[in-house]
């Protein structure tokens, strides 16, 4: 059903965002509530002007790979190997200390892949087949960041990679829970990775989309550590959370609205922290079910993005003490909702 | 406790091989190929110009004028395989559509369409915003839900040419953990320019009819279309009375993290996958029929699982064969792995293993038995369905005929 056989624990985590590098910056962020967005040049397209975002100007990619790797990864890629390096060393594993058979990683990507593929495109429009660029073509598939990421860290085991409007990264790290849970892996990384390109921003505005869905849009990665509880034990992992429970509707039906939202909250509904994910007019209506000492919403400090679903967890996961109960919601305007129950962990 | 089995009580498919399942069970059985001139876009610059293209398809036969403007050419695919599917499960009002979800494969989805914007808006041309919404694959997903009224999971996977197979797995996953009651899972890609030109700038696309395992092959071609399966827990099928077509009995999935384009070479990844598959089928090595390969007809993909398959099936493999059905079908990338477990499914059903066509000579690296003289006829209910990727995404599907006993696997 919608909870797991074992204790699904959290032992790492970490996020590149327009707040920095770290879940730090983000928690600072949400604790002090000051937003990290920052204006959009004036001079991108028409209208951009006293739009703000969050696109992670400060990133260096040279700063976590040698910048000849770096230059053969898309932007998205290079999130995704950098958080995913910080997340392992949070949860204290060192490059092939676990056999890569043993590790997966499952990964939300948002718009990974569109800039890559404008770019090649854009090549064939203005130049034809001598404008094509081979170097670009492999990276505008959507699960590059976590191939990139897999083959970087040597991780040999069940990968895969989910686009699903705003809960990308709540959809893979579901996936990534029943891998451990079946057995599959021992260690799942999980989360997502978004990217944003002036391009894309010109493509919201065309749609209209600058002042609903994509308003204040972000980009980054947050990537989680995953794996069974007493595996943790065994190494003497820190445990920032358990994930007790994930659910997931696809979409509220009219008419049946409440059986939707009954589906997915669970019986208990009050909740230490509540963390907002998505975007916030979907989650409105679940929100109304439940009760929470503190409600968060990063989207709104550092950016919203169709995978920050892995940002948002870690940071839920890192403001529970022990014991503690968490929530996060994240919901799309056409589906899919989902709701992850925390439980707050304990040192080693 | 006894795990239930994963049954398919529909399928679907449309496609540039064929737009219905009885088209597609001629065109597989029989081995008719869908390869042809690709007209969708401008090829006259490319050194290949064949693909297998869904034609003679005018959206406006099946969608309003308002449907046309909002479906992507994928969308439309999807929404028409996965009525053939879900027609023939006989699924509706068979539970709460909370409890059916739906998982789709995706590959450049949208893209066919969104790139008339780029190239619009690079020429400082106005062009319709429209054109941009289908640009990522979930919106196949969602428009499947809304069409079919499918509340429950909602998702897609983009492991590009690995998409569907996984999705299938996935699908299998949700009804076993209780999760969902049906699911209707497969994938659905169109062809665009980005693919087109992609895969020719890298020099892998076969100006001639693709011809996997053969002497003198250089590439794949390119086809487009949807398929689709509906997946149920056997138990609950039987009790509906829905026919059953099949069975999903395990799949495995995992990266090789060797390259984001080359296989590792010498097949040892895709094998533990393949090994993976089977053991969470609970089906022996001795129990395969056949393997419809990835095959795509590329120099080194052929090579790699043809070694992959000598791992698996040790000193039996020439007992094995490898086919490949995309001679037929086109590489459909997003929607290859769903196109391929509809088409096993079919052969196993006929008792047929399928010919592999477009033989052009014997290849000394390429020295299994490829079926290239004949499809041939089997009694073995169980067979193998391998999906390769971009990143090194390897899927592998165990699938069992309609009449597979129970003590069969």
């Amino acid at each position: 059903m919608d909870t797991f056989s074992c204790p699904i624990a959290i032992t790492g985590a970490s996020a590149i965002t327009v707040a920095g590098s770290g879940l730090e910056p983000v928690l600072t962020a949400l604790t002090s509530g000051r937003s990290c967005l920052h204006p959009v040049p004036a001079n991108l397209f028409d209208g951009a002007d006293g739009l703000l975002w969050g696109r992670v100007d400060q990133f260096k990619a040279s700063d976590f790979m040698p910048p000849l790797k770096a230059r053969k990864l898309d932007r998205g890629s290079q999130f995704a190997v950098a958080a995913a390096g910080m997340a392992l060393a949070d949860a204290g594993i060192a490059k092939g200390a676990i056999a890569g058979e043993r590790i997966g990683i499952a990964l939300g990507c948002g718009f990974g892949g569109i800039a890559n593929s404008a770019e090649f495109l854009t090549g064939y429009f203005q130049q034809g087949v001598a404008g094509l660029s081979p170097l670009l073509f492999p990276n505008t598939v959507a699960n590059a960041p976590a191939s990139n990421t897999s083959i970087e860290y040597g991780i040999k085991g069940p990968n895969i990679t989910f686009v699903q409007r705003f809960c990308s990264a709540e959809s893979a790290i579901l996936a990534a829970c029943r891998f451990i849970e079946e057995g599959r892996a021992d260690i799942m990384l999980a989360g997502g990775v978004d990217e944003l390109t002036p391009l894309m921003m010109k493509a919201f505005a065309a749609l209209g989309q600058l002042h609903s869905h994509a308003e204040g849009f972000g980009e980054g990665s947050g990537i989680l550590v995953l794996e069974r509880g007493d595996h943790a034990a065994a190494r003497g992992a820190a445990v920032n959370a358990y994930i007790k429970r994930i659910s997931t509707i696809g979409l509220l039906l009219p008419g049946s609205e409440q059986k939707g939202i009954d589906r997915l909250l669970p019986e208990s509904r009050s909740f230490k922290q509540v963390m907002v994910s998505g975007a916030e007019a979907s989650v409105q209506p679940l929100l109304a079910s439940v009760r929470a000492t503190h409600t968060r919403y990063p989207g709104r400090l550092i950016g919203r993005s169709l995978a920050m679903g892995g940002v948002a967890l870690g940071t839920l996961a890192s403001l529970l003490d022990s014991g503690e109960d968490g929530l996060q919601l994240s919901a799309s305007p056409e589906g899919p909702c989902f709701a992850i129950s925390l439980n707050g962990g304990s040192p080693a | 406790m006894t795990v239930p089995r994963i049954v398919i009580t529909g399928f679907g498919i449309f496609s540039g091989a064929a737009q219905s399942i009885p088209a597609f069970r001629d065109a597989i059985l029989n081995g008719k190929s869908g390869v042809g001139l690709v007209d969708l876009f401008d090829v006259t610059d490319f050194p290949a110009r064949i693909g297998v293209q869904v034609t003679g398809y005018d959206p406006a036969d099946y969608f309003s004028r308002r449907q046309v403007l909002r479906l992507s050419r994928t969308d439309q695919f999807a929404l028409l395989a996965a009525k053939e599917a879900l027609s023939m499960s006989g699924l509706s009002g068979s539970y709460d559509p909370y409890d059916i979800g739906v998982c789709v494969g995706g590959g450049a989805a949208g893209m066919y369409q969104a790139e008339k914007w780029l190239a619009a808006d690079l020429q400082h041309q106005a062009a319709r915003p429209d054109l941009l919404r289908g640009v990522l694959p979930d919106k196949t997903g969602t428009e499947l839900a809304r069409a079919y009224r499918l509340a429950g999971y909602q998702g897609s996977i983009t492991t590009a040419c690995s998409s569907s197979a996984t999705a299938i797995g996935w699908g299998a996953d949700l009804i076993r953990t209780g999760r969902q009651k049906a699911m209707l899972c497969g994938g659905a890609d169109s062809l665009a320019l980005l693919t087109f030109a992609g895969f020719n700038a890298l020099k892998v696309v076969d100006p001639e009819p693709c011809a996997p395992f053969s002497l003198g092959r250089q590439g794949i071609t390119l086809g487009e279309g949807a398929a689709f399966v509906v997946l149920e827990d056997e138990n609950a099928a039987r009790k509906r009375g829905a026919g059953i077509l099949g069975y999903l009995l395990g799949y495995a999935l995992a990266g090789e993290a060797y390259h984001m384009t080359a296989p590792e070479p010498s097949g040892e990844p895709a094998s533990q996958v393949m090994n993976a598959a089977l053991a969470a089928a609970g089906v022996e090595q001795d129990q395969v029929g056949w393997v419809n390969a990835h095959g795509t007809g590329t120099p080194l993909n052929d090579v790699v699982e043809s070694n992959a398959m000598k791992h698996v099936f040790g000193e039996r493999v020439t007992q094995i064969p490898l086919i490949s059905t995309k001679p037929v079908t086109g590489h459909c990338l997003g929607a290859a792995g769903s196109v391929e477990a509809v088409a096993t499914l079919l052969a196993l059903n006929a008792k047929t293993i399928p010919r592999t066509l477009h033989f052009r000579g014997r290849d000394p690296e390429c020295d299994l038995d490829y079926c290239h003289d004949s499809s041939r006829p089997t009694d073995c209910k169980i067979a193998m369905s391998n999906s390769f990727a971009f990143g090194g995404n390897i899927t592998a599907l165990v699938l069992g005929a309609a009449d597979l006993p129970e003590e069969g696997c």
